[in-house]
């Protein structure tokens, strides 16, 4: 199977509907690679960059761990800090898997984030592009559509 | 059977109650309860945690003290809440329910959380 390039754009509406009525802090979809789809609150490229790094870092962890020790990868992940909490929660949207960063203090809950959560599956699958609209992904051109990525986000700051 | 099985049951026995669902405060997430058919018992629960707290903490800064009891009445139905130690023990009903004895019950419930 072919895997397409991660286009960047049409996940921003449905991303910005889920983090007002969520009352999420810093939110970043991505795709399981560490590639960036969208994200909020957000103010420098590098720190996308490391989240999106850092949680596919956590889900390759927790899918490698769940098969050793379940025999059935662990779905998603909640850590409640002291002022703020992160949730990081696999999606699937259309024929692929996102991943979705969210981090949130006591304006939110867990609870109310489940609940938004599947109301932005469904607006994603709703809005995902089909997958001949993008050209065919190389793993040479991984840093390439990471950068390109970024600077379709953040502008050419 | 758990530990809230006698105050759900006591809360949901109230002729007009839909839902009675012991909730955390913090997380919004169901603890015990129980629905009838039909009632979103996670987006129930996740709201009104998320409205109880935000009224304890008004009430906090308007140096009231702690929200023991309160509730919410809209067209074709009332949520009622009560909450202690972490919890909350909330009641969906019907406008036909007896609000008084309700209320008497949650807050009597609540003492037990």
């Amino acid at each position: 199977m072919i895997r397409h390039s991660i286009m960047v754009g049409w996940a921003d509406a449905p991303m910005k509907r889920y983090v007002d009525d969520a009352r999420i802090q810093l939110a970043v979809l991505m795709h399981p690679s560490g590639q960036v789809v969208a994200q909020h609150g957000f103010q420098k490229k590098l720190d996308v960059q490391t989240a999106c790094a850092l949680s596919a870092a956590i889900n390759a962890t927790a899918d490698g761990l769940g098969t050793m020790i379940d025999h059935a990868p662990f779905r998603g992940m909640h850590y409640a800090g002291a002022e703020r909490q992160l949730h990081l929660a696999q999606m699937h949207v259309g024929t692929g898997l996102l991943l979705l960063l969210s981090v949130f203090d006591r304006e939110s809950s867990l609870g109310i984030v489940q609940l938004y959560l599947d109301e932005l599956r469904g607006s994603l699958s709703a809005t995902v592009p089909s997958e001949e609209d993008a050209p065919p992904a190389l793993a040479e051109d991984f840093e390439r559509d990471l950068n390109s990525n970024l600077a379709a986000l953040f502008g050419k700051r | 059977m758990s530990q809230f099985t006698p105050v759900i049951t006591a809360v949901t026995k109230h002729r007009g109650v839909q839902a009675a669902l012991v909730v955390a405060e913090e997380d919004g997430i169901v603890v015990d309860g129980t629905a009838h058919v039909g009632v979103g018992t996670n987006a129930f629960a996740a709201l009104t945690a998320s409205l109880y707290r935000k009224a304890s903490r008004g009430a906090g800064a308007a140096g009231f003290g702690t929200v023991s009891y309160f509730e919410l009445e809209a067209e074709r139905g009332r949520v009622m809440a009560a909450g202690r130690n972490g919890l909350v023990i909330i009641a969906v009903a019907e406008p036909r329910v007896n609000v008084g004895l309700l209320r008497v019950e949650l807050v009597r419930a609540a003492e037990s959380l």
